[in-house]
């Protein structure tokens, strides 16, 4: 097993789906997270690209967090049992990446009318649209898992990216029972149910 | 082999990287390509309303960067091994990255916001992108960005610069080795025949 460093912000982020693959995949990794008063100066010089998260690998360094999630996922038994599976898994990353996208641009929006009325289209368009898709590809698998019959990358990544709008708006779920389903059974899986448990609470 | 049918606009677009891996792998596939008016009676047909749609033996897979990766694992164009992979998917992350930067210079109609996006586009942020890349190639050692063949990485980054290059003509001349990968890209027999004839 080669020996994993994590290098992350001490947040969720863009990087948590990667720790939620490691913890999936019950493997060891050191999860260096960097505070933001810290960042840049010598953890910055550190990165391949002045930018996190990377991942080190036997001491080699690899960055961009979507390359990262598939690696350890290939790696470890997380991108189902045939290509055609993972084309369906990729095809549920990307969704959830579009998603991220426009949650970012209304989080960091700085002017505050503009930050308003990213965030009504975010819960009213984008979210419902996002779990509306979701909710039929969940209806189409009787396992209760995305893709084939357990864990891959596609729920992983879904259950990270609904973190924030699951906790803080909730009550848009209720239309979305499977959806739902797949979260909790997800977290009730023995290894992510233990990383949960010590995982610190952060906002985003 | 399943029986290929890629579904896109009559244009390159988010297509094009699947052409040319086909082209690239001699690999058939039906180009199906759809008219303004032809695309609202194929559109509910598709998983998401949106192109590119991959058809593989009839079944139908949307989202273009999973399509990509799955051409270039059936294909051959996906390299040799998992840290390989992950070397290909670090340059398509790049890649990604400086999407959105190109786009919204497409959608921008007012003529001097547009011409303030090209011009941020291909000085800071084309530098900033090009600069990754070429240190990506020197890494690596060969004309390509990952082993010594062609992979999904040398097609993705050969399609964004023809975005770039009729912006500003000289954008590559700082980056001596990303212009040998872009001249190694072209020289491959089946992509020049097909550059050729492509309209």
């Amino acid at each position: 097993m080669p020996s994993y460093t994590y290098h992350y912000f001490d947040l969720r982020g863009k990087g948590e789906t990667c720790r939620l693959c490691l913890a999936a995949a019950g493997v060891q990794f050191k999860d260096h997270r960097i505070d933001h008063a810290a960042w840049p100066g010598d953890y910055k010089a550190a990165t391949p690209f002045g930018q996190l998260p990377y991942l080190e690998i036997d001491g080699k360094k690899f960055a961009q967090s979507g390359a990262i999630a598939s690696y350890i996922s290939r790696e470890h038994g997380l991108y189902g049992t045939s290509s055609l599976e993972a084309l369906a898994i990729d095809g549920v990353v990307g969704l959830v990446a579009d998603y991220y996208s426009l949650w970012a641009k209304a989080y960091f929006e700085a002017d505050s009318n503009k930050k308003i009325d990213l965030q009504l289209k975010l819960n009213n368009v984008d979210l419902p649209n996002l779990l509306g898709i979701l909710e039929k590809i969940l209806a189409g698998n009787d396992s209760g898992y995305y893709f084939g019959n357990q864990l891959t990358l596609a729920d992983l990544s879904v259950y990270d990216i609904l973190e924030n709008s699951y906790r803080d708006f909730s009550n848009i779920y209720s239309s979305y029972p499977k959806v739902v389903e797949n979260r909790k059974k997800v977290a009730a899986l023995p290894r992510i149910a233990e990383y949960l448990s010590k995982r610190k609470e952060t906002e985003i | 082999m399943p029986a290929f049918r890629l579904h896109y606009f009559d244009s390159r677009g988010r297509a094009e990287i699947a052409r040319l891996m086909f082209n690239a792998a001699g690999q058939e596939f039906d180009d199906v390509r759809y008219s303004k008016e032809e695309w609202p009676a194929f559109k509910p047909k598709t998983p998401l309303g949106q192109l590119p749609v991959l058809e593989v033996d009839g079944e139908l897979y949307a989202e273009s960067g999973a399509i990509f990766n799955y051409l270039a694992r059936e294909l051959g164009f996906y390299g040799n091994g998992n840290i390989e992979a992950l070397q290909i998917d670090i340059v398509i992350g790049i890649a990604k990255d400086f999407y959105p930067n190109l786009l919204k210079v497409f959608y921008t109609q007012e003529e001097q916001a547009k011409k303030e996006l090209i011009q941020k586009l291909v000085t800071e942020d084309a530098t900033q992108f090009f600069t990754k890349y070429e240190q990506l190639l020197k890494d690596n050692g060969s004309s390509y960005f990952v082993g010594n063949g062609l992979t999904l990485a040398d097609i993705v980054v050969y399609d964004v610069i023809e975005y770039l290059l009729p912006l500003r003509a000289d954008i590559l001349e700082p980056f001596p080795l990303l212009q040998a990968n872009r001249k190694t890209v072209e020289s491959n027999p089946r992509i020049a025949a097909y550059l050729k004839t492509r309209k």
